[in-house]
């Protein structure tokens, strides 16, 4: 054992990068496919609305931990191939992100008023083109509250990748905490660091809701 | 792909759900107290309580659940409080659930235009005969999308009990897998049975909800 | 000894006085209909009257007994004195005879089973007898306002407050709620109106108020008061009022 030191206190920053990187790659990935899970729940075509509502319903319903171990453990031994563990878990956090905004999106899209789609068509627009110049930047400016909220959610989400082994934050904070029996200064440490970057995360989405409340 | 192996061990995935169920049920009970007291403090006059109150909201809302759970099972030892895992979690996810049902509870009882609250009063009826009859109905009606889906998160986040040995469903899994080593089968049995338990309370609370509210919504 | 007598009363709201010394007295069985431009402190003094707000000097007095927030026995106060909003107010989450029938329940006035031969009563009284079992987001705005009248009329109040109940009607709506409030000041009611209604004012009222900038301006019987207003201010309200 090991008196807790400077080296304790930079290891645990150093690990942010990886709670970085696990979030930059669920949102790189996820956001894309949470678009097309949101315009597929809009969709004209009723069995397109039904599939997508099911496979979000479906990665709901399951804890995001299960989604981990799924893809990290279940997957390869079903494929019978090494999946690099770094693939698997951005499976999971992809899937995540784009089922929970994927339904964020979806409430924003719906949001905005079916007249604005309908003076769209009165002038000469096609669907695509209303989607794109009339309705989504409105359904963005609504959806941006919630989605930074979720974004939140997410950065809270990549601790559980510590149980995979990435030593993203809180991994490193269980081998400080054990290598200098410090649990104490080491998890709040751990604690503040989540809460300083959270709390900027939250007190902004409720001031983009507080603004978007004015506004209308 | 071969589910078999998995059927000796049902008796222990039943007990492990139930755990869950258990570990749930307490916590979402005293998570909703917590938060009934802290949408009294919010609204109330002792601006310390409320400070205190918002602080611990904001402290519980961005930091990790895992983080909330290691703390009370690691850190509360050094100050002489050893709970078993079981325990530990309860009162982790119990604080967790409490900070989000503070703004919900607070939200429900906003939603009340003051004019309702005023006619109750002017009809001659106690403060309490206002809040029971007059407020209450319409912001539980109010509060309970948001507290349901909450719950929801809740049940899947028990999971995270199994990082301390807590012996819910999650853990049972990994206890399965050392023994089968049926890695697939074993996570997709657990990730069907969550969803099991997730779409029959979704159904539930729908049920309820209709069963609860019955007065149609404004026009 | 006058039903409600109002004594000097001055009130704030943060920087502005609203009330500016307004006494003002009404005998029991008196129709009152307080008139007057916004923000002349007509809605302030009606709701100081039942204690919605408090008044910062001065006195009133209802059946004798001084009236402010912390009065004991507000709440029994408070049910001999009926108010009528101009939002209605019913409770959406309760139909109309749990509308009618809480109050009186709650308050120890009717035992469980004459409640809903109350309610029937009431409801009668205001032509709405087969409503009874309807919700309240089911009826016409009219409607609703004659419910919440009979919600009041329940408690059997000794004093009736309107607060321009009518204002939030659509126009053909108005006519019935003004039906059972002249019939209720037939009845012998004590009624103190709040009202932009001149026509109710000039037929049925016995007396006209007109505030002004937080005083009682003018009053009097309302024959007299239209044809012969006495302040210019008087005369130019009742001219933009036509």
């Amino acid at each position: 054992m090991r008196s807790f030191s400077l080296i304790d206190f930079v290891s645990l920053f150093a690990a942010l990068r990886w709670t970085v990187a696990l979030v930059v790659l669920a949102l790189a990935f996820g956001a894309p496919l949470a678009l097309g899970l949101a315009m597929g729940r809009i969709s004209r075509f009723a069995g397109l609305r039904w599939t997508m509502a099911a496979c979000i319903q479906v990665i709901q319903s399951v804890p995001l931990l299960g989604l981990l171990f799924f893809f990290y453990f279940g997957m390869p031994v079903f494929l019978g191939i090494q999946v690099p563990a770094l693939v698997a878990v951005t499976i999971a956090y992809t899937l995540y992100t784009a089922a929970f905004l994927g339904e964020i999106w979806r409430g924003g899209l719906e949001a905005v008023k079916q007249a604005q789609w309908e003076a769209g068509a009165c002038l000469g627009l096609s669907a695509w083109q209303q989607f794109r110049h009339i309705i989504a930047p409105q359904a963005l400016r609504l959806s941006l509250p919630p989605t930074v909220g979720f974004l939140v959610q997410l950065i809270k989400g990549t601790s559980l990748a510590s149980i995979l082994g990435f030593v993203e934050l809180a991994r490193a904070g269980q081998v400080v905490s054990a290598a200098t029996f410090q649990p104490l200064l080491t998890y709040a440490l751990v604690a503040a660091i989540y809460f300083a970057l959270c709390l900027p995360l939250t007190l902004w989405s409720r001031s983009l809701e507080a603004r978007l409340d004015g506004s209308r | 792909m071969n589910f078999l192996p998995l059927w000796r061990y049902q008796n222990q995935l039943i007990d492990g759900a139930i755990v869950t169920l258990e570990l749930t049920v307490i916590a979402a009970l005293a998570g909703l107290l917590i938060g009934v007291a802290g949408a009294v403090a919010l609204n109330g006059r002792i601006t310390p309580l409320r400070w205190l109150v918002r602080g611990y909201i904001e402290l519980f809302r961005n930091t990790p659940s895992l983080i909330q759970i290691f703390i009370v099972f690691f850190v509360l030892p050094t100050f002489g409080l050893k709970l078993p895992a079981f325990e530990a979690a309860a009162v982790a996810l119990s604080l967790y659930f409490g900070a989000y049902s503070v703004e919900i509870i607070r939200a429900g009882l906003d939603s009340v235009p003051k004019n309702q609250i005023e006619a109750g009063q002017c009809l001659g009826l106690s403060g309490w005969q206002v809040f029971r009859h007059i407020l209450l109905p319409p912001a539980l009606r109010n509060a309970y999308p948001a507290v349901t889906s909450q719950f929801v998160l809740l049940l899947l986040g028990t999971s995270l009990a199994s990082q301390v040995a807590a012996d819910e469903l999650f853990h049972v899994a990994g206890f399965i897998e050392s023994r089968t080593y049926r890695s697939f089968e074993v996570y997709a049995v657990i990730c069907a049975v969550y969803f099991a338990m997730a779409m029959s309370f979704k159904a539930l609370f729908a049920i309820i909800g209709l069963a609860a509210f019955r007065w149609p919504r404004r026009r | 000894m006058a039903l409600v007598e109002i004594r000097d009363v001055h009130k704030t709201f943060g920087k502005v006085e609203v009330l500016k010394g307004v006494s003002l007295d009404v005998e029991e069985g008196e129709i009152v209909t307080i008139i007057g431009r916004s923000g002349s402190g007509k809605s302030t003094l009606l709701r100081c009257i039942n204690a919605l707000e408090s008044v910062d000097s001065g006195e009133i007095r209802v059946e004798g007994q001084k009236v402010h927030a912390r009065m004991p026995d507000l709440k029994k106060f408070r049910q001999r004195v009926g108010i009528v909003f101009q939002a209605f107010n019913l409770f959406p989450h309760l139909k109309v005879e749990r509308n009618i029938t809480l109050a009186p329940l709650l308050t120890g006035r009717i035992e469980k089973a004459k409640a809903r031969a109350l309610a029937e009563d009431v409801l009668t009284r205001v032509g709405l007898a087969d409503k009874i079992d309807a919700w309240p987001e089911q009826l016409s705005g009219g409607q609703q306002q004659r419910v919440a009248i009979a919600r009041c009329l329940a408690m059997a109040p000794h004093l009736m407050l309107f607060d321009e109940v009518t204002s939030a009607l659509d126009p053909e709506l108005v006519g019935e709620v003004l039906k059972v409030m002249e019939a209720m000041a037939k009845q012998g009611m004590t009624m103190i109106l709040v009202t932009h209604e001149m026509g109710f004012a000039r037929n049925v009222a016995n007396r006209i108020v007109f505030m002004h900038q937080g005083r009682v301006w003018e009053q009097g019987p309302p024959a007299k008061l239209f044809a012969n207003p006495e302040t210019p201010e008087l005369a130019s309200f009742i001219a933009s009022a036509k």
